[in-house]
């Protein structure tokens, strides 16, 4: 069906000029370049989460590349293109730097500034015919077909259009766009899965500045002008205005936006003021009730209300290696002074359940926030099946084999149950991204692989009902499980579980209990935090305490459960520690 | 599948018959009104400049079409909004070529003017521009014309009073690297140049720029006779507010910005007392013509006259005056037309040029508690 | 020597109007979590509201400001009820919503005031002041002294009054300010509502060191945001310290790179900001991974 809704769009696309003006075919060449830069826009910010206000830069890099090396330096005009997209992509390189170091609001200012940068360097450099800019670009030659034609040029236009929103449309649906919609929403439980955040938020960036470069060519083709007011900040928000109301994070809404956009401000040009006034309101009116803009209007996700859960299949005994598969040695991590871990070693063998209790601020979860590599110690070691891991980023520590699961849930909210699962099937590097470009067929083959795997690990979750539903539309039960499910999708040799059972009713707990078993009879050795005595007593197999950051206990359940320490430290005076979240807090 | 096979051979067909819009030209109608474009920025930071163009447009076209029109043809004059952005010019250029006007006014911004150029003289338009940057005559359009001196001949006239007549040496500039700025200062080093004066100080700013200390102060420690400020209004007025408060006691000189009551009043009218303005248009009581057409435009629009609206009122006359000579017919024949125009203008007398520059000379004048007084006068 | 003290006295100047702009940015943020990018138009609205009653009615300059900050602050109490929505939201949303705002203001300006925009006569006619060869000029002084001013009763408010220390509260922990039967909303509106009356109080002093006009917002505001962030988002000592460095980079840009002034600045920002993401004075919510 959508292929059929693809195939009239681009059949009544092809036939558009029979119907239009000399003028109105001029307007709809310049909306299109619009689009591909608001697609850009879109797969950065919409998909990718990073706030880029320097797309417009990316589209000024592209048009003056274009000109300068046509004009300047003598180069055909596609010559010259080729060469102003890796001088965009490069553009895109060097813009998205400051990603790595910052997000958000910060990173929304410093691409900004930026943008004004390069604004500044055209307004003055020679080389770039500072304030009035460059005229006299040739025409794009192609075969003998005029493309001065505004009309002839539209196909041109239509073409690499067509090409680089299949690309964009690939790129989101493909497990690599799952991975950047990831990151948008929670970077951290990403990395926790494999993403590598880095290199993912430079993908991104570098995706934009592709776009922005195939928009300056085009637009560099058809105007035959550059200057620098066209490449204003201005311009750079009416972009941002068309993705917000199209809708961030759906390509195709961008495409609708820009496109409706580019129309209304056509029109409306005769009456300025007003239609500043009119833009503004429509802005602050669709950020306020249509949030998801005019994609949120026409999809809707199933809800799981009402969804239950299967049955959970065990998984079949495999036996588990041998040795010790964590070794945490001396380990020591403070924050700003404040101790939350003191000198801490324990180790883990091989299919082991092992239960970690203490007080609220013991150091529980700040432990296992060094063995998954989010903290790095401040003293201390930590080994993996006898190999040193200490301070290796998150996604190094998920591709060797470390998941976990966190206290208070981090799925991805705006993605799928499904996905959630896909997300943690993928298992490749970021560095495979090349084969987007080269070769796609092994992605789309890749991809359907990873779907069956999604659909056994659902199925044996018993998550048949939810699959299709937002996490947050689930009740708290099922969220916990889908994140077990995610986590065991990565296919783990050791699963850390953050209170997998606060918030569970007993029949929960139960079911918990028999999954965390046969995970373990599947030769997975599980690490578990856990404040439910009844469950530590009855599920694990050893058991360590901390208190205030230290090891207080260390044995089987039984044992330590009369140790008096223990006794003491869970009646004393345990208030007066601080709460991790209070030492987490003060670490920022 | 049996789908996308037949749309694909359907689009095949198409793409074998003739390409969309080549058939259909928009021929010029003998009668109904004559359509003029008057382009102009109504909207962003420099449409105080577009407004007053329009102004003058309006005025001149009304008094035309009042006293009987172009051989009995009424102008339908209609404005668009640039917005000062050169890709929304080359835009409207398109537009107004594809929807039939014959003539075009504005815009007031080289920039703009530069980027449709090419574009009206494929669609043969004559156009009548407000800019005055060097490159609109290097140009050499045949459909492009200056409805006033370029900065060559702003800074050209300048140079020889403040040197040749006033024996001034030690020159300082500053300017912006916007399409004006940087116009006025490559007209006026190259006027000095020709004379063996080297400036003592070139400062460069930008048009954003509001704090000038640094640069100013640079400029005060050689000590200069002359201050040249090559900027817009607002601008020029505010270098020349901090030049004054940082004890420069150099005499202000520049373009037609300085002639301007917004230079006066952002710089402070005793700040501006004495500043050196060349311009073909000193002042509202200059002529007994400019005094007519400054009555004439307070009673309409309730307020002063000022350059701006005069050119833009002298470029309108200039093109009724060609409509008349090509009987309302456009294209080359108008071009022709516009190019033998010989006007006796409020800005002066216009013969136009291979360049398509009407006028050469501009006149001295000086600033007297915010108004232009010539020099000669003084 | 004299280059650099002159250059120093500019940049100081400017410098208090950005700390005053930043400060606006930050109150505002730290409150209601809310980058309100709209901040440099109401500056804007701010300018104008000084420069037309000082200028139609005659009255002296210090109650034009006066009546101007009450204006603006009622205004800023209407936008407030309007970005309700937005606050907490992602920051997508606050930054084209919020931008949106701004042209909307920007528009109404340009409805009400017209496109041309207005110069406003100096208050204070006495000659500049001149150290040694280095020229101060006195509105300079009366800039550096208003901006001080009101630093000093902000300062106060938040630490001394009721209203103010509930402001704090809400700013620290959003839900315990709750628990705690604060109404946050009314501190919001509060919050925003002293935003504008300080984005008055530099609009109103900026109008006759420039010119006014519609579009005066643009630049200040991201000037004023980066000044914000340099010296760490949220912190209102930050914000003067940021609005202070902000300006004398400025300054010392224009009279070292001439035309490339602001590519230099932003680089500089850019690399700045990168080693120290979180500012001089630090926020504690920056994203790590």
């Amino acid at each position: 069906m959508r292929w059929l809704l693809g195939i009239a769009a681009f059949a009544a696309a092809w036939l558009l000029p029979y119907a239009l003006g000399g003028y109105s075919m001029h307007v709809v060449d310049v909306a299109i370049i619009f689009a591909v830069l608001a697609i850009g826009l879109g797969l950065t910010m919409g998909v990718a989460g990073q706030i880029n206000l320097a797309q417009v830069a990316f589209f000024g890099v592209g048009a003056y590349a274009v000109a300068i090396l046509t004009t300047g330096a003598g180069l055909g005009f596609w010559t010259a293109s080729v060469l102003a997209l890796v001088a965009a992509v490069v553009a895109g390189l060097l813009a998205g730097i400051p990603a790595l170091r910052m997000q958000s609001h910060y990173l929304g200012i410093v691409t900004l500034g930026l943008a004004l940068a390069f604004i500044n360097w055209v307004t003055n450099a020679h080389v770039a015919g500072r304030a009035e800019g460059i005229s006299d670009i040739p025409v794009p030659p192609m075969f003998g077909i005029d493309l001065s034609s505004a009309y002839l040029f539209y196909y041109v236009e239509l073409i690499v259009f067509v090409v680089f929103l299949a690309l964009a449309l690939f790129v989101t649906h493909s497990p690599l766009g799952r991975r950047l919609r990831a990151m948008r929403d929670d970077d951290l439980a990403a990395g926790a899965l494999g993403a590598e955040i880095p290199l993912l938020r430079m993908t991104a960036f570098v995706l934009s500045g592709l776009y922005g470069g195939v928009a300056g060519v085009l637009y560099a083709g058809l105007i035959r002008f550059v200057a620098p007011e066209t490449f204003s900040i201005g311009n750079m928000f009416l972009l941002l205005a068309m993705v917000i109301i199209g809708g961030r994070s759906s390509i195709v809404g961008c495409v609708v936006g820009a496109l409706a956009l580019a129309f209304v401000r056509e029109a409306l040009l005769d009456v300025s003021a007003f239609a500043q006034l009119g833009y503004g309101v429509i802005v602050v009116l669709v950020v306020v009730f249509f949030p998801k803009g005019l994609a949120g209007l026409l999809s809707r996700r199933k809800a799981g209300g009402r969804a239950r859960l299967g049955p959970f299949q065990e998984y079949g005994t495999a036996a588990a290696d041998e040795g010790t598969v964590l070794e945490v040695e001396g380990v020591t991590k403070r924050f700003r002074g404040l101790v939350a871990l003191e000198d801490i070693t324990l180790s883990v063998p091989a299919g082991q359940i092992r239960g970690i209790v203490g007080p609220n601020g013991s150091g529980k979860t700040t432990l296992f926030n060094v063995v998954s590599g989010f903290y790095s110690p401040t003293r201390g070691r930590v080994r993996l099946h006898g190999r040193d891991v200490t301070n290796l980023a998150p996604y190094r520590l998920s591709l060797r084999g470390v998941a976990r699961t966190f206290q208070n849930l981090r799925l991805f909210e705006d993605l799928s149950v499904r996905e959630n699962v896909l997300l943690g099937l993928d298992r490749t590097r970021t560095a495979w991204i090349w084969r987007y470009l080269a070769t796609p067929w092994a992605v789309a083959r890749y991809s359907r692989g990873l779907n069956r795997s999604a659909e056994e690990i659902i199925a044996r979750f018993g998550l048949q009902e939810v699959a299709d539903a937002v996490p947050r539309a689930l009740p708290y039960g099922i969220q916990r499980r889908v994140e077990i499910a995610r986590a065991m999708a990565m296919s783990p040799s050791l699963l850390l579980l953050d209170e997998p059972a606060a918030g569970l009713n007993g029949e929960e707990v139960r079911q918990l209990a028999e999954i965390v078993r046969s995970i373990r009879g599947s030769g997975v050795t599980v690490v578990v935090i856990e404040h439910n005595m009844g469950l530590v007593m009855s599920l694990c197999d050893h058991v360590t305490v901390l208190s205030s950051g230290r090891v207080i206990a260390d044995g089987p359940p039984d044992e330590v459960a009369v140790d008096p320490d223990v006794v003491a430290a869970y009646l004393g005076d345990s208030m007066a520690a601080p709460t991790e979240s209070e030492v987490e807090h003060a670490e920022g | 599948m049996r789908i996308t096979l037949v749309a694909t051979a359907l689009l095949a067909a198409l793409t074998a018959c003739a390409p969309p819009g080549q058939s259909g030209s928009t021929g010029t109608q003998a009668s109904g009104p004559i359509k003029i474009a008057n382009i102009n920025a109504q909207s962003g930071q420099l449409s105080s400049l577009g407004q007053w163009e329009n102004k003058g447009v309006k005025l001149a076209i009304k008094e035309v079409n009042a006293a009987g029109g172009v051989n009995g043809r009424q102008i339908q004059l209609d404005l668009f909004d640039d917005q000062g952005d050169p890709t929304v010019g080359t835009n409207l250029a398109r537009k107004i070529a594809a929807e039939g006007y014959i003539a075009m006014l504005g815009t007031a911004e080289s920039a703009v003017t530069l980027a449709m150029a090419p574009i009206l003289k494929d669609a043969k338009i004559p156009n009548i521009t407000s800019g005055q940057s060097p490159k609109l005559a290097e140009l050499k359009s045949p459909f492009l014309f200056l409805n006033a001196p370029t900065s060559v001949t702003f800074d050209e006239t300048l140079a020889k009073y403040l040197v040749d007549e006033k024996g001034y040496k030690k020159i300082a500039l500053i300017s912006n690297n916007g399409a004006y700025g940087s116009g006025e200062h490559d007209a006026f080093l190259t006027s000095l140049k020709t004379r063996r004066v080297t400036p003592v100080a070139d400062e460069v700013v930008t048009p954003d720029q509001k704090d000038f200390n640094a640069n100013l102060a640079k400029i005060r420690e050689q000590d200069p006779e002359v201050l040249f400020i090559g900027a817009e209004e607002v601008q020029s007025g505010l270098i020349a507010k901090q030049a004054r408060e940082l004890g420069l006691k150099a005499v202000i000189a520049g373009g037609a910005p300085i002639g301007t009551d917004v230079y006066a009043t952002t710089a402070g009218l005793p700040n501006a007392e004495g500043s050196i303005v060349s311009s073909p248009y000193l002042s509202n009581e200059a002529s007994d013509a400019i005094k007519a057409f400054a009555a004439k435009y307070k009673t309409e629009y309730n307020e002063d006259a000022r350059m701006h609206v005069a050119k833009a009122y002298d470029g309108a006359m200039i093109m009724v005056e060609a409509l008349r000579a090509t009987g309302g017919e456009g294209g080359q024949k108008l071009a022709d037309a516009i190019r033998a125009v010989k006007r006796d203008g409020l800005l002066g007398a216009y013969t136009y040029d291979e360049f398509g520059v009407g006028i050469h000379e501009t006149k001295i004048g000086l600033v007297k508690d915010g108004k232009v007084v010539p020099e000669a006068a003084s | 020597m004299q280059v650099l003290l002159q250059t120093l006295i500019g940049g100081i100047t400017f410098g208090a109007v950005y700390a005053l702009v930043a400060m606006g940015f930050s109150i505002v943020y730290r409150t209601m979590g809310l980058v309100n990018f709209a901040h440099g138009s109401v500056v804007m609205i701010g300018a104008y509201a000084a420069s037309t009653f000082y200028m139609a009615t005659r009255l002296p300059f210090a109650v034009a400001m006066v009546v101007a900050i009450v204006v603006t602050g009622l205004i800023g109490l209407i936008i407030e009820r309007f970005l309700r929505p937005l606050e907490n939201k992602d920051f997508t949303l606050m930054l084209i919503g919020t931008i949106g705002f701004g042209a909307v203001l920007e528009a109404l300006a340009i409805l009400i005031w017209g496109a041309t925009g207005h110069a406003v006569p100096n208050p204070v006619a006495t000659e500049p002041i001149d150290l040694g060869g280095v020229r101060i000029p006195t509105y300079s002084l009366l800039v550096i002294g208003v901006a001080a001013l009101a630093t000093a009763l902000l300062a106060l408010f938040l630490q001394r009054t009721k209203t103010g220390a509930a402001m704090q509260a809400v700013a620290m922990d959003h839900e315990a300010a709750t628990a705690c039967g604060i109404h946050v909303g009314r501190s919001n509106a509060t919050a925003f509502a002293i935003g504008a009356c300080l984005a008055a109080v530099a609009g109103s002093l900026i109008g006759p060191m420039l010119y006014v006009n519609p579009t005066m917002g643009g630049t200040l505001g991201i000037k004023g945001f980066a000044a914000a962030m340099l010296g760490g988002f949220g912190s209102m000592p930050g914000a003067i310290v940021g609005g202070m460095a902000f300006g004398l980079l400025d300054a010392f840009a224009a009279g070292n790179f001439q035309e490339y002034s602001e590519l230099v600045t932003f680089v500089v920002f850019a690399v700045v900001v990168m080693i120290r993401p979180m500012g001089i004075f630090g926020e504690a919510t920056v994203n790590r991974a």
